[in-house]
């Protein structure tokens, strides 16, 4: 290796991107002994998982909110419980806020379920018990899948399938009924599975809205139980203090292996010298040196600063293209006052809420982007990290984070500011039909459209996820070439929500990533 | 009655008949029962009007395999295939696009709209035929069966397996997309004008109750997409004499191996003694006996109704009742006294003597398909039209025409309820005949009788559940070795001698006549019969 020219130090592996996956990459990487550099285009470390001040003295806990994906037992080896990593005991119920009826309070606990589900049909109290069953049934074999790098398509010979074959015989492990069962419901609409299994609708609803979060499909969409039970096996305890404690862990647990972390560091460039990977350039025109570059940037993004003009890197250029991230994803922070209450059960205190009553509301919601509009009835997946964390907020008041789906990022007319004003209003709006005096308590509101979130976390299409999780994108993701973390570059690997197993504050794709690296 | 047979055939629709021409050709006494007066099912031809022959149902052929034609000597039988020539869009501009039989012409249209995807549309021809080949090999035999362990099936599999490793990478990854992804995305890969997707899109949502953007609509894109007459690929046809005469061919051949073929003939129930199948009743109370009985119907009727519930392990039947029917076309018949004239193509005829499309671009259509999914009919819906009379004028009398309209969407379960389609039906042609009208304007006017067929009717007069022409969804859950329900995709049923032949069988829907010559030739290698 050349030594860098910027005096910086020699480093053995840049890791591009200080969101939870470069973190937990870098952190894997420097425990190995390798002397790691991450470099952060923002002037504060965290992506997608950043909690940052959007009010003064109001403080969110990440853009994305949901920290129960978190595949901890893959974090293992960093010891994160010694950097403050702690979890919650179970994860928070989400509350279904009614314009009539008493709402539904829904834990994944079938036993609590069953009291609040009773209420309404006694038949889905049994149903959602079995349901839960067949999920526990499934989950280690689907975490199975998760949790290693997928099958390599470009590798030589049948003998490259063999990882295949090996996940076909966990498969038949699991049971005739319960393999065909999955193969089954895979690729079936998540209407039309929970129709077989349930009565009531808004519990259908409840059940569905997670699996189509990132994607680009409605309830009626046929492959959304696939991206429902990849999250439904993913989903359990959550970090105490959202995703922006678990990026603190992950900085503690990095620097302690020896990472070094530069913020305000943009890269504009992967250096490649005949198809192996030297380095990054940065914007202010710093090139430095490694032989191995980890990218947990976008795939699109990170592709586009290849230089190479090889076969290898014409196609990839050309297939990474084809990779679709229309973000559909909104945000809005609130800063209120006091308490989120919502009217139909005024005592309780909010920590996790979703409006979005029914199926139809959920599928009416995804109509719009089709047509390039944001919904008028948008569905509102909200967090008040402040129950748990009351120092975001100043003292008795509170941070409604609110993920909105579906906004387009292709907006027609493009977004501008005006657009950006009337998301925020519908979201308001649709909030306080369900929570009367919401509008008295803002403070303070931040709206970040698709677009925003493209700008200021630089996510192609702003899409949340680094891309749709569509069936055949969770399958094979980002390419084929790339399905394993490694690039034609020689050196360069992805280790974002880009590659498998998919987006959300997972971590796994940048702890495969770097075990790919590691060998 | 005495005579006994060797199989009864419930319902003689084109795989009713399939099946029976090729159990009969293996010496076995087969007898047919068709509910109506006339054969063919929905592939039938009717005098609905004086001097006008209408294709009531399905009216193009593209799917039906060649080796049955040439195993069961169809054309000897009158069967006669004419090709499409054109696909012709017109567009509410008053353009238009013809995509002709000859590739350059093709080529020449498409690069007005764009010259990039007038280049890739060789390159998206070629990726289709070999995805075509691949998925032939699956669709000219039994389903494989991922749960068995016989080690026939496993060696299948792994067949398969390296069958598709051989794919290559990039092949392989388009077979994964095409399984699962939406028909619009799946063309967005090559194509960037949408006067060109529009069309080309919707071969994915026909029979589906999906959208052209709902994931795994491109699979039913390479369904349509495999049509072959004569062993070219692609080409879709008419049958001279309507879609009627394809099912006379097979019927004649089926007699001309010594099928005793009925028509009038109601079956009411299957006779199941000690879970065995034992014969027929009729709804006159008349009995009829065999060895085994194989159903042409599809599987609600055929085991809702015609076995029973009481019959049936209640497991199955959970099975049963949840395979998908949800009919969600409609169809409208015309008979016309001129030639409709297209605004956009006023002069010539050549671009009429093939299909016509109404899907002037991808948000209209899903527009069709977001009122459907809340209940109503598309009040501007898909069209596939056909003027059938142009290329074979013994439909019509001299001068005189029948067009063809295939409706999407008319969903079978409308708000007020599938019952209430009759009250309605009339507005949904009314809204079929408007459409049609914005492109030809002196159409209604040339109008001389209409017929209107909702899913209500499909269901009511063809037998068709819910109205689904394809006999259930073609989608992923419901294909393959899960087509009608997983364990039972080999034309077997939990009643013992009773067989399943028809569109509700692997590989599905069409008039492809696969699912009555591979149940017979599954019975026959089995000796079941």
């Amino acid at each position: 290796m050349t030594p860098s020219t910027q005096g910086s130090g020699r480093y053995d592996v840049i890791v591009i991107g200080a969101g939870h996956n470069g973190l937990a990459a870098a952190a894997l990487l420097g425990k190995s002994g390798r002397k790691v550099l991450v470099v952060e285009r923002r002037a504060i470390i965290g992506g997608v998982a950043a909690g940052e001040e959007f009010h003064p003295e109001y403080r969110t806990a990440g853009l994305l909110h949901d920290s129960s994906t978190l595949c901890v037992d893959m974090l293992s080896t960093l010891q994160l419980a010694r950097h403050g990593l702690s979890l919650t005991k179970e994860p928070a119920a989400v509350f279904m806020p009614h314009l009539e009826g008493p709402g539904l309070l829904l834990s994944r606990d079938a036993g609590n379920a069953g009291q609040e589900l009773g209420a309404s049909s006694n038949g889905d109290a049994k149903a959602y018990a079995e349901y839960r069953t067949f999920l526990a049934s499934i989950r280690n074999f689907v975490q199975r899948l998760l949790g290693a790098p997928p099958p390599d398509l470009y590798g030589d010979g049948f003998s490259s399938l063999m990882p295949l074959v090996r996940h076909g015989i966990a498969m038949r492990r699991l049971g005739r009924d319960t393999m065909m069962e999955l193969m089954r419901i895979v690729p079936m609409p998540i209407e039309d599975y929970l129709n077989e299994r349930f009565e009531s609708d808004v519990l259908k609803a409840a059940l569905a809205a997670p699996g189509i979060y990132g994607t680009f499909m409605g309830p009626r969409s046929p492959g959304g139980m696939g991206s429902l039970l990849r999250y439904e096996c993913m989903a359990g305890a959550a970090v105490v203090g959202g995703p922006a404690s678990l990026i603190a862990a992950l900085e503690s647990s990095a620097e302690s292996h020896g990472v070094e972390i530069r913020t305000s560091a943009e890269v504009v460039g992967i250096r490649d010298d005949a198809d192996v990977a030297v380095g990054v350039t940065l914007a202010d025109g710093n090139e430095i040196d490694a032989s191995v570059v980890v990218s947990s940037c976008d795939p699109k993004r990170t592709i586009s600063w290849l230089r190479s003009t090889t076969e290898d890197t014409v196609l990839l250029k050309r297939q990474i293209q084809n990779f679709r991230t229309r973000g559909t994803t909104a945000k809005v922070n609130l800063a209120l006052s006091g308490p989120l209450r919502f009217s139909c059960r005024p005592d309780l205190t909010i920590e996790h809420a979703r409006i979005g009553e029914t199926l139809d509301y959920l599928e009416h919601a995804f109509d719009a982007v089709k047509y390039r509009k944001f919904s008028e009835s948008p569905i509102l997946d909200i967090c008040v990290p402040t129950v748990a964390a009351p120092d975001l907020a100043p003292a008795g008041h509170s941070v409604a984070s609110i993920l909105v789906h579906f906004a387009p990022h292709h907006l027609d007319p493009a977004w501008d500011n005006r657009s950006r004003d009337a998301l925020g209003d519908t979201v308001v709006a649709t909030l306080e039909r369900y929570a009367p005096n919401i509008r008295k308590m803002i403070v303070g509101k931040e709206v970040l459209t698709p677009a925003d979130i493209a700008d200021r976390y630089g996510l192609s299409g702003g899409h949340i996820y680094q891309g749709e999780h569509g069936l055949d994108q969770l399958l094979i993701r980002p390419t084929p070439q790339c399905v394993r973390y490694e690039t034609p570059i020689k050196g360069l690997f992805l280790g974002g929500s880009g590659s498998h197993p998919g987006g959300g504050i997972t971590c796994a794709p940048g702890v495969l990533a770097a075990k790919t690296v590691i060998g | 009655m005495s005579k006994s047979y060797d199989a009864i055939i419930i319902g003689g629709g084109h795989n009713g008949l399939v099946c029976a021409a090729y159990l009969a050709r293996a010496g076995r006494r087969v007898l047919v029962l068709e509910r109506r007066h006339v054969l063919g099912g929905a592939a039938v031809t009717e005098e609905l009007y004086p001097g006008f022959k209408f294709s009531v149902c399905s009216y193009v052929v593209s799917l039906f395999r060649p080796h049955i034609i040439r195993e069961l000597s169809l054309p000897e039988h009158g069967l006669d295939m004419i090709p499409l020539e054109c696909s012709f869009l017109p567009l509410p501009n008053g353009d238009s696009l013809c995509r002709w039989a000859d590739a350059q012409d093709t080529r020449r249209e498409i690069a007005r709209f764009s010259a990039k995807d007038a280049e890739v549309a060789p390159e998206f021809s070629m990726a289709m035929t070999k995805l075509s080949y691949f998925a032939r090999d699956i669709i000219e035999s039994t389903a494989p069966d991922p749960a068995s362990i016989d080690p026939r099936e496993m060696i299948k599999l792994l067949r398969l397996g390296k069958r598709f490793k051989s794919l290559g990478a990039d092949m392989m990854q388009l077979n994964m997309q095409l399984m699962t992804m939406s028909a619009v995305d799946f063309l967005d890969l090559w194509f960037e004008s949408e006067v060109l997707k529009a069309p080309m899109s919707v071969s994915g949502i026909i029979g589906t109750f999906l959208g052209v953007r709902s994931p795994s609509t491109a699979y039913v894109l390479l369904h349509h997409y495999m049509g072959e007459i004569d062993g070219a690929f692609r080409s879709w046809g008419f049958c001279r004499g309507g879609t009627g005469a394809l099912s006379l061919s097979v019927a004649s051949a089926a007699r001309n191996f010594g099928a005793d073929i009925r028509t009038e003939m109601d079956v009411e129930r299957i006779l199941v003694e000690h879970g065995e199948a034992r014969g027929v009743v009729l709804a006159d109370g008349t009995e009829f006996r065999s060895k085994t009985v194989v159903s042409g119907l599809d599987p609600h009727r055929t085991f809702l109704r015609l076995v029973g519930e009481s019959n049936l392990d209640p497991s199955f039947t959970t099975k049963i009742k949840r395979y998908k029917m949800r009919g969600s076309s409609g169809k409208v018949n015309l008979a016309v006294d001129r030639l409709p004239e297209f605004t956009c193509r006023p002069k010539g005829s050549a671009h009429l003597r093939g299909d016509i499309a109404i899907a002037p671009s991808i948000d209209y259509l899903e527009r069709a398909y977001d009122q459907a999914k809340y209940g109503d009919f598309s009040e501007r819906p898909y069209l596939n039209v056909v003027i059938p009379s142009l290329v074979d004028p013994s439909l019509a009398p001299p001068g005189k025409h029948i067009v063809s309209c295939f409706v999407q969407y008319a969903p079978y379960a409308i708000k007020e309820g599938p019952e209430f389609w009759p009250q309605r039906r009339e507005a949904f042609g009314d809204a079929v005949v408007d459409t049609l009208a914005e492109y030809c304007p002196g159409l209604k006017e040339s109008i001389l009788f209409r017929q209107v067929l909702t899913p209500w009717d499909l269901e009511q007069d063809f037998g068709l559940t819910e109205g689904n022409i394809f006999h259930g969804e073609l989608s992923p859950e419901q294909l393959l070795f899960q087509r009608p329900v997983s364990g039972w995709a080999k034309y077997r049923t939990p009643i013992r001698h009773l067989w399943m032949c028809a569109s509700g069988t692997h590989p599905g829907g069409g008039i492809m006549g696969a699912p009555g010559e591979l149940a017979a030739k599954t019975m026959l290698r089995t000796r079941s019969v």
